[in-house]
């Protein structure tokens, strides 16, 4: 117990002696519930959105809380100056955090995607809150890093949050473009005419109108048959012309894509819509990808997305379909088959082929440029309401979504507005934290599971041992030293891609304390093929060490009594062996 | 008193004559000082966008008179490749040519000069080892070993120059050319000709991997590190594509240049004497690889004017463009007019006919017609005479240092650089002059009834040149044509205050038309930054 724990409850009693109260009944007053941190040393509410400052705050408090576990750093600013902050999470104590083969979880890469930022979150402080009480989270934090970096578009989350928007806007971050080519930035954007901080649509009564409302629930729009008469039009999200162009709602915030801005078959604006200037050309992206290069040990990473209940891996476009070789698919595979299980409602798709095409993305980059193992979960699906697949957007499903489950919280009724262009029109619609975004209740559920997902990721990034070294006298004052370094982990030292373009360095397999007159890796024991490094054989280059595999490193040395063999590898860790 | 010192006395008084006292390509501490100079002389503005990882200044220069991004504008760089040196003074004389001599065209067209993208690299040229260098001086592991710089070059024969060493060996590939034994060539199949080497980039395998100079001290090369086909995970390229400091702080200036309709750069590319060709299936592509069709014919006009210009014969000039370079960035990428040209290449020298008896044809190679071209010209000293030296890695063979001296194969004698760079300033004013121009027509301005007034012209680009290239239709880097009434909106009956055109080819007109309410005057005005603006006022 730490001295602040102390402190604490000392002045708990104080105050419980004042109060009269006995201290025994607070605690009963809780009951442990299997799978969540009892009575937490940070107390934080799943069920409903930080803002940025709410997110920075939490991050604090588990900073303070949990000092051996988890470390606070800013890796960088965003474009309006907010520090993007991420939290290390490791055991301090046993090992140094940067040569532990480590996973990387970020979020809300989208401004309007942002549960993944409370989903990346949760996984830290489920980790730091349950490091006492489960041996395997013990173990876990022992061999593995996690960078958690929960939101990696700060100024646009808060815009999202603080300001009138869709639940589809803003998408990029807040730097304003000239979206129609007219050489001004940002000159028509939405207006929140019924100032509720939603942007919901325009309707109006016209004789040519091809919508009726529904008699039976008047919130909702049908559209009528073809030979059929309606009573209302369509007229759009929230908004004026502006600029008196004659177009409404053209030129707003962005318009920008932060997931097309990556340096990985990077494409411009003409054939990737959304692309900026250059890969990293956004200050954000450019941060994320500096911590990146400067953390080899990353092995594996997550970037959480909206919607659709997808566990996502590359590649992001056909032309780049020979990236992602047999070898590295497999592991994919493995890792995301488990995810669907872990992940009810959740299927495992591959960007190009099952969603739409995506140049210069995060995940691309990731695996593409770095080697590194990477999903995108697109979360929120309709299948959490009812355990239906009623498929995205679904009006009927929503209707009864936001009848018998959230009680008229997710819409904002029809109401009559004066509009300077359209004059008499009527305002209303879902507000812009439904659908996208999971009503409170169902948050911390998906929270935990897919932070299960990514644990199960992390668990099977490279752990490496010297399993066995044997030694064989050859006469002469030589001897024959043979050492099996084992990977019990499903994922390589160095992934496929990596192999092919050398991105990381060989594992390093070093013998001290005796005198080497060669050195050699066997690649097969059993009829002696072995493949001799002439240079510098104290100091072994591996090529890799696969997964659920093991490799054999030989030396012939002279004389020598008590040597010692290290590991040293950039993404499945450093291990050590003694005679 | 040093040299130095009197160098700079001699800037200082009579710094006008400097560029013509010149007698070698200038250090970059000479660029610095002829931009300076340039820039005190009005019309001109240097700025320094960035210093490099080697400390050196990435300098521009805006060339132009009034309002210069309101202006149809042509970016003029050099130093593209490090090792490429005449393009820096190319770039260098051009801006200060149009300073002299070409005032009046400075109300019409701006210029930004890059003179020098690669000045870490260039440096090397006034070294006391010279080699051509393409790379800056950021740190990188260009074989991707995991150990960094640890195979750079070593001199040898102790001249100064990295050459070539050759091993005689039985297993060589390479034989002496049968007509300049000087130059070794790949041996022909079933040749047995005697004696053969191998033949490696001198300096000493470091690292003892069989490599030669495969992880020298220099880092990412400017010209193979941009975004269109970024060969990733090759030498010189970087981690990933616009890392490094000059190339971003490049692009985030032109990013910001919406008034840039052409590039021209002197790079080892050459789409002028040719222009690029065209592809239906790559221009097709989503992504697109073929400069498309329409562009190729604006190319291939440009290439007529740069060929009526530029009297020396186009030959070996087959590089249309690398992987990751700026030339075609700046098509491709930026939506630009992007033209390229080493500015001078060694011509081909055409052998005498001595014997008609002789049946058998030699091959010329670049290498023998360039010696051969050396010879005619009297150069001295281009080339330096195979020299046995000991090599720690062959102790037991026949070495020899020798070859054609760096540089000298792309860097005409400097005596020649002033008529080089006279013929490519008047190209370039030649572009200048093309650019779109956008101009009014048969303006009528009719009274109806009621205070009406109807307000009917035509727009034109009086151009050889459309106002967007066909890509550049697509990008949104360049802005459309805007039309702008100032009147109220709810005056305006007919027409718009605000419209937009995507596009006017070439010599193509718009006719325009509104229908005005009240009294007063009304400006019109056309354009966009990179066309510059038409302007009328109407009186109602």
């Amino acid at each position: 117990m730490n001295l602040k724990n102390i402190r604490n409850i000392a002045i708990l009693v104080f105050f419980s002696l004042l109060l009269n109260i006995p201290m025994g009944q607070a605690q009963e007053k809780f009951f442990r519930a299997i799978g969540t941190p009892h009575e937490p040393e940070v107390a934080v509410s799943w069920n409903r959105y930080y803002t940025y400052e709410g997110v920075v705050d939490i991050m604090q408090k588990i900073a303070k809380a949990h000092p051996d576990l988890a470390k606070l750093e800013s890796i960088g600013k965003s474009f309006q100056g907010k520090d993007i902050y991420l939290l290390t999470v490791s055991d301090f104590k046993s090992g140094d955090p940067s040569k532990k083969p480590a996973m990387y979880i970020d979020g809300n890469i989208h401004s309007n995607e942002i549960q993944g930022t409370e989903f990346s979150l949760y996984t830290a402080w489920y980790l730091t809150e349950m490091f006492d009480d489960l041996d395997f989270i013990r173990e876990l934090l022992k061999d593995k890093t996690f960078y958690i970096n929960p939101t990696i578009n700060p100024d646009a989350r808060n815009d999202y949050m603080n300001n009138p928007n869709t639940p589809h806007s803003p998408r990029s971050g807040m730097i304003v473009l000239d979206n129609d080519g007219d050489g001004k930035t940002g000159e028509d954007g939405f207006n929140d005419l019924n100032e509720d901080n939603h942007i919901t649509m325009m309707i109006r009564k016209s004789p040519t109108g091809r919508y009726i409302k529904d008699q039976m629930d008047d919130r909702k729009l049908i559209r009528v048959a073809a030979e059929e008469k309606g009573e209302y039009e369509m007229l759009g999200y929230e908004g004026i012309d502006t600029d008196g162009d004659g177009e409404v709602n053209e030129d707003g915030i962005g318009y920008y894509d932060p997931n097309r801005d990556w340096g990985w078959k990077w494409q411009p604006d003409y054939v990737q819509r959304g692309a900026y200037k250059y890969p990293f050309s956004l200050p954000e992206n450019r941060a994320v990808m500096e911590f990146v290069m400067n953390h080899p040990n990353i092995a594996g990473a997550q970037s959480y997305h909206n919607y659709g209940g997808m566990i996502l891996r590359g590649p992001g476009a056909e032309e780049d379909k020979d990236t992602y070789n047999r070898d590295d698919v497999e592991i994919y595979d493995a890792i995301a088959k488990k995810g669907e299980e872990m992940i009810p409602g959740y299927r495992y798709l591959v960007v190009y082929k099952d969603l739409y095409s995506v140049f210069g993305g995060e995940l691309d980059w990731f695996y593409g440029s770095r080697g590194v193992y990477t999903y995108s979960n697109e979360l929120m699906v309709s299948y959490l309401y009812f355990h239906q697949n009623e498929g995205r957007g679904n009006q009927e499903e929503e209707m009864k979504v936001d009848r018998y489950l959230t009680f008229g919280d997710a819409f904002v009724d029809w109401r009559e507005y004066d509009h300077p262009q359209y004059e008499k029109i009527e305002i209303g619609g879902f507000k812009k934290n439904f659908g996208r975004a999971h009503p409170g209740f169902l948050l911390e559920q998906d929270a935990h599971r897919n932070m299960a997902f990514t644990i199960y990721h992390a668990y099977h990034t490279p752990k490496i041992s010297i399993s066995d070294v044997k030694e064989e006298n050859l006469g002469g004052g030589l001897k024959q030293i043979t050492a099996t370094i084992y990977n019990e982990r499903l994922m390589p030292t160095h992934s496929s891609q990596d192999l092919k373009y050398k991105i990381e360095r060989p594992d390093y397999v070093t013998i001290s304390g005796a005198n080497v007159v060669t050195g050699m890796v066997v690649n097969d024991v059993d009829f002696n093929k072995v493949e001799e490094q002439k240079v510098n054989p104290e100091k072994m280059l591996v090529k890799n060490i696969p997964g659920m595999n093991s490799v054999k490193v030989r030396w012939i040395v002279s004389g020598g009594g008590n040597y010692q063999i290290k590991v040293d590898s950039a993404k499945g860790g450093v291990a050590q062996w003694k005679k | 008193m040093n040299q130095n010192l009197i160098g700079l006395f001699a800037v200082a008084f009579f710094g006008i004559f400097s560029a013509t006292a010149q007698q070698d390509y200038p250090t970059n501490r000479e660029v610095a000082q002829r931009l300076q100079q340039m820039a005190s002389s009005g019309n001109a503005k240097l700025i320094s966008l960035t210093k490099t990882e080697g400390g050196q200044d990435i300098w521009a220069l805006q060339i132009g008179k009034g309002d210069l991004e309101n202006k149809p504008a042509i970016a003029v760089t050099g130093g593209v490749e490090g090792y490429h040196v005449l393009s820096v003074e190319l770039a260098l004389q051009v801006a200060s040519r149009l300073l002299k001599d070409h005032a009046q065209l400075l109300e019409t067209t701006t210029f930004y000069v890059f003179p020098n993208m690669s000045p870490d690299a260039y440096s090397q040229y006034f070294s006391d080892i010279k080699y051509e260098r393409r790379g800056n001086s950021v740190k990188i592991d260009h074989d991707r070993d995991g150990r960094l710089s640890e195979d750079g070059y070593e001199d040898l024969n102790k001249d100064g120059f990295i050459t070539k060493f050759r091993v005689e060996s039985a297993l060589g590939e390479y034989v002496p050319h049968e007509k300049d034994p000087r130059v070794l060539v790949k041996a022909e199949n079933g040749s047995k000709s005697e004696p053969r080497y191998i033949m490696f980039s001198e300096g000493i395998d470091n690292d003892k991997d069989e490599n030669y100079n495969e992880d020298p001290e220099e880092g990412v090369a400017f010209n193979k590190s941009l975004t269109y086909k970024f060969p990733a995970f090759e030498p010189y390229a970087g981690d990933f594509p616009v890392s490094q400091k000059e190339s971003r702080a490049l692009l985030d200036y032109l990013f910001e240049r919406w008034n840039i309709f052409a590039f021209v750069t002197f790079s080892p590319a050459n789409n002028l004497s040719a222009p690029l060709k065209f592809n239906k299936s790559d221009a097709e592509k989503r992504i697109v690889s073929s400069m498309l069709e329409k562009d190729v014919e604006l190319n291939k006009m440009v290439s007529e004017i740069y060929n009526e210009i530029i009297p020396h014969k186009a030959y070996n000039q087959e590089n249309q463009g690398t992987d990751g370079d700026y030339f075609q960035w700046a098509y491709f990428h930026f939506g630009r007019l992007s033209f390229s040209t080493p500015g001078w290449w060694v011509p081909e020298v055409k052998a005498e006919i001595k014997d008609s008896t002789e049946t058998k044809k030699v091959k010329i190679t670049p290498e023998t017609n360039f010696l051969a071209w050396a010879d005619k010209e009297e150069l001295k000293n281009v080339f330096i005479p195979w020299q046995e030296v000991n090599h720690p890695d062959f102790p037991n063979h026949k070495v020899e240092v020798g070859g054609i001296k760096p540089f000298a194969m792309v860097t005409p004698p400097f005596s020649m650089v002033d008529s080089i760079a006279e013929n490519h300033t008047n190209f370039i004013v030649k572009l200048a002059e093309i650019q779109p121009k956008l101009e009014f027509h048969n303006f009528k301005a009719e009274k109806l009834s009621g205070g009406l007034t109807r307000i009917t012209v035509d727009l034109f680009n009086n151009s050889p040149l459309p106002t967007h290239s066909e890509l550049g239709e697509r990008s949104r880097w360049l802005q459309k044509l805007q039309i702008t009434v100032n009147k109220d909106k709810k005056d305006i009956l007919a027409g718009n205050t605000i419209k937009l055109v995507n596009k006017l080819g070439a010599y193509e007109k718009e006719p325009l038309s509104w229908i005005v309410k009240g009294v007063g005057t009304v400006d019109i005005k056309v354009g966009a930054p990179h066309t510059g603006y038409a302007t009328m006022n109407v009186k109602l």
